[in-house]
């Protein structure tokens, strides 16, 4: 099956959950939860500010280090964007569940412990900041997060935007980079080996999928969407996501 | 208000200084769903929702229609006596948060012999009278000033149902036909039914009628009507289609 | 630990006279299921259910593993269940709570122990190589009635679901890509499905089927009758509450097979859908792997 790289997403699908989103693209789909603020644990439970608690999921098998690596990085990205000030001694729950990973035709992975789950993180990231919306949890912006891999090809590099399983697996480095919609880097993550330049062009390309805003390209910008990113806008499509439901929400205004 | 001048906002959004009121003599007032930043001095949106602005008043906030319920001072709720403890009612206001304190001689005409005793699972209607971030919220069910209860206190018999945030708010509006778009209620009444309701903001709505015979199906198809229109989103028309349908499956 | 929401006073009270009086609060007669949707995910053994406000996904997988030692000529068949906190707060990771464990007991009884999947298929090499199959439920938003749900979901997801096919040639065992073979459906012996009553008053005279949550709250009892189209029972568990008539089980007994009846063809009738639906790119996908060869 071909995985289809347009992201795609619709708030509220649980109609129990305070929000809820399910969020899928490049064969990612991820449904996410939130409840909240409600009562913390007596452990997690912060005099000042409330505990922003995620859960991450994964769709077969049970959940290791790597999901509890994914949380933590989640977690620490998330507090940033909550005004956890806002509800001391309070709980905020996320809860990701992945629901599908893109299939690679070619190899039969060993699913109940998904050998490579890095790529993911943007799909995690993009549901739990659609899903806070969704609860109307209050926050200081909003983010966008991207998936971007330095291939080589015939002994040149080449940035790439949301590679297929396959490219991921032969890839030089794979980034995971989000901004907040201030345009501050919220999360960073990288594995593989590069270079400061590679680095730097990857934080381009990642920073123009998240950061555009909507308006005129400059001569630059056209070029480099000419270079295949398919002119991707991770901002344009939260917002448009959003004001869907709001606009469904008060129909009677 | 036509589609096009609403202004959908997301948290961290940069709000146009044109649409920012300018009261002459007060503060502008900032409603729930924005902050002020004193860094930059500017007003930012926290939540996804629209804005909406008072001129005259001086006043801005957010509508959003979701969410779990934060208590605000004086929102009028239904909450839950979880148990009493010394002189107080612990109520639960919405699941799985602290309980909110209810003095137990906060009620219309109560002392300490004529006080009402409530056991754990019944309803109040009440009023918040503290809500700050540090402590858990207080309540009330007679009002300070008058002594008077005016409609708060112990929910007896009735049904109580559950509604989003937004359409307990659009409900508690003054006239809700006409700034809420909802009803069904009037509507409901127009066609001959005797009911009562209370509204809570925290998102529950006590349907309540005299115990007589035929009146459990009533109290059915009254929160029926309110869990529809809510949930599918009905404008006016087609709300009065349902109150049609409901008042024939009634008559059966 | 957040406390689970309690059902207030006058709900409860409201609930049992509405019974009384031959009332649900959604207006369904008592033998009626709330609105059962089906959809199947793009992968294969994928599929959500839902009940109304009641939301489950399975999702199936197949690896290759050895077979337990003292089963050598059987493979490996397991249900997971585990609520997560998406549930509801109050469940916590890595923390069964009962309806967990009843769940995921009921699940095991009715798939697995009536031997619905045939897990001698599932053995490859005797005591060396065998399939470890494997459903994982998630509970996505709880209203009541998890297990005809989540019963339904496992079922559905076993049987739409492929796992890559397999050839031995010499004592040589080699496990083909989807791009390679085609996958191959599980063999699957009989469909299973769960339906439970719930029972109210005094004697639990009254019998309710597909309980929403605020209804399982106030109910003095239940019982849940597995069996599968052709009337066979697999398994009925009254755990606890008020005794029941047994002529009053009968005939639970008696409605629960025209309801498992539904969902059998219910099922089959998605799984064509779903099969037609498929095989528009599927043939092509075929003509072209012979083309290959």
């Amino acid at each position: 099956m071909t995985a289809t790289t347009a992201p795609e997403a619709k708030l509220q699908v649980l109609p129990r959950a305070d929000g809820s989103a399910k969020f899928s693209s490049a064969g990612y789909t991820v449904i996410g939860s939130v409840n909240g603020p409600i009562e913390a644990q007596r452990r997690d439970e912060h005099a000042y500010e409330a505990h922003v608690d995620v859960i991450v999921r994964p769709a077969a098998g049970v959940g290791g280090t790597r999901e509890r690596h994914l949380e933590s990085i989640l977690q620490s990205s998330l507090a940033q964007l909550i005004l956890v000030k806002n509800f001391p001694r309070h709980l905020i729950q996320i809860v990701l569940q992945v629901e599908e990973t893109p299939e690679n035709d070619y190899a039969n992975a060993k699913l109940v412990q998904a050998s490579l789950n890095f790529p993911i993180l943007p799909a995690l990231l993009q549901t739990a900041v659609l899903a806070l919306l969704s609860a109307s949890v209050p926050m200081r912006a909003t983010a966008t997060a991207s998936f971007v891999a330095v291939l080589s090809q015939d002994g040149t590099n080449k940035v790439v935007v949301d590679p297929p399983p396959r490219d991921i697996e032969t890839a030089r480095s794979v980034h995971v980079l989000a901004f907040t919609s201030h345009d501050e880097l919220l999360l960073a993550e990288s594995e593989g080996d590069f270079t400061v330049k590679e680095w730097d062009d990857v934080y381009d390309t990642a920073k123009r999928i998240c950061c555009q805003s909507g308006g005129a390209k400059t001569g630059i910008e056209m070029e480099l969407d000419d270079a295949g990113d398919n002119g991707l806008d991770m901002r344009r499509f939260l917002r448009s996501a959003v004001e869907t439901k709001v606009e469904a929400d008060l129909h009677w205004k | 208000m036509a589609a096009t001048d609403r202004i959908i906002v997301l948290p961290g959004d940069t709000i146009d200084p044109a649409v920012i009121p300018t009261p002459r003599r007060n503060a502008i007032r900032l409603g729930p769903g924005l902050r002020h930043v004193q860094a930059t001095n500017s007003i930012v949106p926290t939540v996804a929702g629209q804005l909406i602005t008072d001129h005259g008043k001086g006043s801005m906030w957010v509508e959003s229609s979701t969410g779990h319920y934060i208590p605000a001072i004086s929102d009028l709720v239904i909450g839950q006596i979880t148990r009493s403890q010394g002189d107080y009612y612990l109520v639960n206001l919405s699941p799985y948060t602290p309980n909110a304190t209810l003095p137990h001689l906060s009620f219309e005409a109560a002392t300490k012999k004529t006080r009402p005793q409530l056991n754990p699972g019944a309803l109040v209607y009440a009023r918040v009278t503290l809500a700050n971030r540090h402590m858990d919220p207080e309540l009330e069910c007679v009002s300070q000033t008058t002594g008077k209860g005016d409609g708060l206190g112990p929910l007896t018999g009735g049904m109580v149902f559950d509604v989003s945030l937004g359409m307990a708010r659009r409900l508690l509006l003054s006239k809700p036909r006409e700034y809420g778009g909802v009803a069904v209620l009037e509507l409901l009444a127009d066609e001959g039914l005797a009911f009562e309701t209370a509204v809570g903001r925290n998102g529950k709505v006590w349907v309540g009628s005299d115990k007589s015979e035929a009146n459990t199906r009533m109290v059915i198809a009254v929160g029926r009507a309110l869990r529809e229109t809510d949930e599918r989103g009905l404008d006016v028309e087609a709300q009065k289609k349902l109150v049609r349908r409901i008042m024939k499956e009634l008559s059966r | 630990m957040p406390r689970e929401a309690e059902p207030s006073l006058n709900e409860r009270q409201f609930v049992l006279q509405a019974l009384r009086e031959n009332l649900r609060l959604d207006g369904r007669p008592f033998d009626k299921y709330r609105p059962v949707e089906l959809i199947f995910g793009e992968q294969y053994g994928v599929v959500e259910v839902s009940f109304g406000k009641t939301k489950i996904l399975a999702k199936t997988s197949a690896e290759l593993t050895v077979p337990y030692v003292d089963r050598p000529l059987d493979g490996i068949f397991t249900i997971a269940t585990e609520l997560s906190p998406m549930t509801a707060p109050s469940f916590e990771v890595n923390r069964p709570t009962e309806t967990e464990v009843l769940l995921s007991r009921l699940l095991e009884k009715t798939v697995r122990r009536s031997g619905a999947l045939d897990t001698e298929s599932l053995c490859l090499v005797a005591g060396q190589k065998c399939w470890s199959v494997r459903v994982d439920v998630h509970v996505l938003s709880h209203d009541g009635d998890l297990t005809d749900a989540a019963c339904l979901a496992v079922v559905a997801a076993l049987r739409h679901f492929r796992k890559p096919d397999t050839s031995i040639e010499g004592g040589l065992l080699t496990v083909y890509t989807p791009a390679e073979r085609e996958p191959v459906p599980l063999s699957w012996l009989h469909s299973p499905f769960c339906v439970t009553w719930s029972f109210y008053g005094d004697q639990g005279e009254m019998a309710l089927l597909d309980a929403t949550l605020s209804e399982e709250h106030v109910r003095v009892g239940s019982c849940t009758i597995s069996m599968n189209r052709h009337g066979e029972i697999c398994q009925i568990a009254k755990l606890g509450g008020t005794p029941v008539d047994a002529v009053a089980l009968l005939q639970c007994t008696n409605v629960a097979l025209v309801k498992v009846k539904d969902f059998s063809a219910f099922l089959d009738r998605k799984l064509a859908e779903d099969a037609k639906r498929r095989d528009k790119g599927g043939l092509m996908a075929e003509l072209s792997a012979e083309n290959d060869r």
